[in-house]
């Protein structure tokens, strides 16, 4: 047996199976981006991709065009979701993303197909904007094309969705997992709704006394500039209180707020760890949805 | 076999060319006493060469076709066996290859990668195995080979950080095209 020709006969049945359930996804000028038929009928690709909501199009392996709509948006995951009226495009294999650990042998697959090869080479918040949902960081190349395709682990089960984010300079995959939580959010509202407290807040630095007791590095957090009436934060924020942080997840900046507000939390209670008048106390919130047209 | 043997393989059919001082290619041993590298190589009717003993010989073009950027040289006395070759067909997206050359001036470096894609960067363009793995110059004319150790390809450039080798069978084509009886 040669396991040189085994690893490489491995890796292009990986990319053949994944290969046939990805799409290009015409969202932009030039260089079509990559897509996954995730569910049936339901496209997910990388949200910074899509230039537009209309006159979008997906082309298959097999070189059929076709339209799609916008089902919805999730900027802070950087995923899109698309429906696709019929398609014969089979619906990709999805793996378990928790099962992925740092140093697994992983292939980004874009469409053509076309493929790249690497490690995982950390797991975890690549930034602040995504407290919530751990992502992959990536040894390998993200060509361009790639993003929103799938980051296949070594069966050709989809374990991510590749995204070089807006700066084209990062190689990130967002975890299977991740995306399953927000295409089910798809599933049950029939579009990505939007997690919100009612507060618009500023970093500022953390009074000596609180940092000391606070965790080691950590200097920063919001402070609560604006509450909308009627909104969650009414009903226990007031202007002035200072958010450490939020179910146990520091707040360093606005982002991390944005971040920690995932479209499943809505509804769900979540405990703020606020400090106020020189006092931290916990302030029990339910997450809303933030209304249209409202910032 | 390992990565290990496999670079020990790819070093015996790799050749080091250069002109009296001037820049560092690679080749591959094509047949007996006979080398194909790029064109892009060859800066006259004349280079040196030297194997995986680092003796040098004189490498004499025997062809040069720019378009193609494949040439064919002769090196008498050169005592390298041919390189084993694969077919065009062999070549699935996702399958390990490895590539040998002198990167940077590196005698006999080897790097490794997948095949990225098989075809055209842009439409009409020629036919380039497109590989995700690292070549630097130094690569130009040397082995892209599979993870059996067969040639599939000569690298020839680099663009926007993928590897582009001339597919073997076009490589083939042009050895039959010098006249030379090569097989």
């Amino acid at each position: 047996m040669d396991r040189l020709l085994d690893l490489s006969d491995q890796l292009a049945a990986a990319v053949q199976r994944a290969g046939q359930s990805v799409v290009a996804v015409h969202g932009r000028p030039r260089v079509p981006s990559t897509g996954i038929h995730w569910r049936p009928g339901l496209i997910v690709t990388a949200n910074h991709t899509l230039q537009a909501d209309e006159d979008l199009t997906v082309t298959s392996p097999t070189g059929e065009s076709a339209r799609v709509t916008v089902v919805g948006r999730d900027p802070g995951l950087d995923i899109a979701i698309l429906r696709a009226s019929e398609s014969a495009v089979p619906v990709a294999e999805v793996g378990d993303s928790n099962a992925v650990r740092v140093g697994h042998m992983v292939l980004a697959v874009g469409a053509g197909p076309r493929a790249s090869w690497g490690v995982i080479s950390a797991i975890g918040a690549a930034s602040s904007r995504r407290a919530e949902s751990d992502v992959f960081s990536l040894d390998l190349r993200l060509y361009p094309g790639f993003s929103g395709g799938p980051l296949v682990d070594a069966r050709g089960a989809v374990v991510g969705v590749n995204t070089s984010g807006a700066s084209r300079h990062l190689h990130l995959a967002i975890p299977a997992n991740a995306v399953n939580r927000v295409v089910d959010v798809v599933v049950r509202h029939g579009r990505v709704p939007h997690a919100y407290l009612g507060v618009s807040t500023q970093q500022i630095p953390l009074p000596e006394g609180v940092r000391a007791e606070g965790e080691a590095g950590r200097d920063r957090a919001v402070i609560v500039v604006e509450v909308q009436p009627g909104s969650p934060a009414a009903a226990g924020l007031l202007v002035g209180d200072v958010i450490l942080s939020l179910d146990g997840v520091a707040i360093t900046d606005p982002l991390d707020l944005r971040g920690a507000l995932r479209p499943e939390r809505i509804g769900q209670r979540v405990t703020a760890s606020v400090l106020r008048a020189g006092r931290v106390l916990e302030v029990s919130l339910t997450v809303g949805e933030r209304p249209d047209r409202a910032r | 076999m390992d990565l290990a043997a496999l670079a020990d393989r790819l070093r015996r059919i790799t050749v080091e060319i250069t002109h009296d001082g001037h820049g560092v290619g690679a080749g591959v041993v094509w047949a007996p006493e006979l080398v194909v590298t790029n064109a892009h190589v060859i800066h006259g009717p004349r280079v040196l060469v030297r194997g995986a003993d680092r003796h040098p010989r004189e490498g004499l073009v025997v062809s040069a076709d720019r378009a193609a950027d494949l040439a064919l040289v002769r090196v008498r006395g050169l005592d390298l066996l041919p390189a084993a070759r694969g077919t065009d067909g062999g070549v699935a997206v996702g399958a390990l290859i490895v590539a040998l050359g002198h990167p940077l001036g590196v005698p006999g470096a080897v790097t490794r990668g997948i095949v990225h894609a098989v075809g055209a960067i842009t439409p009409g363009g020629r036919a380039w195995i497109q590989a995700d793995l690292k070549l630097a110059p130094g690569n130009s004319g040397g082995p892209l080979a599979d993870a059996g150790g067969r040639v599939v390809g000569v690298n020839a450039m680099i663009v926007g950080g993928l590897a582009l080798a001339i597919p073997v069978s076009e490589v083939r084509l042009f050895a039959r095209s010098t006249g030379v009886p090569v097989p």
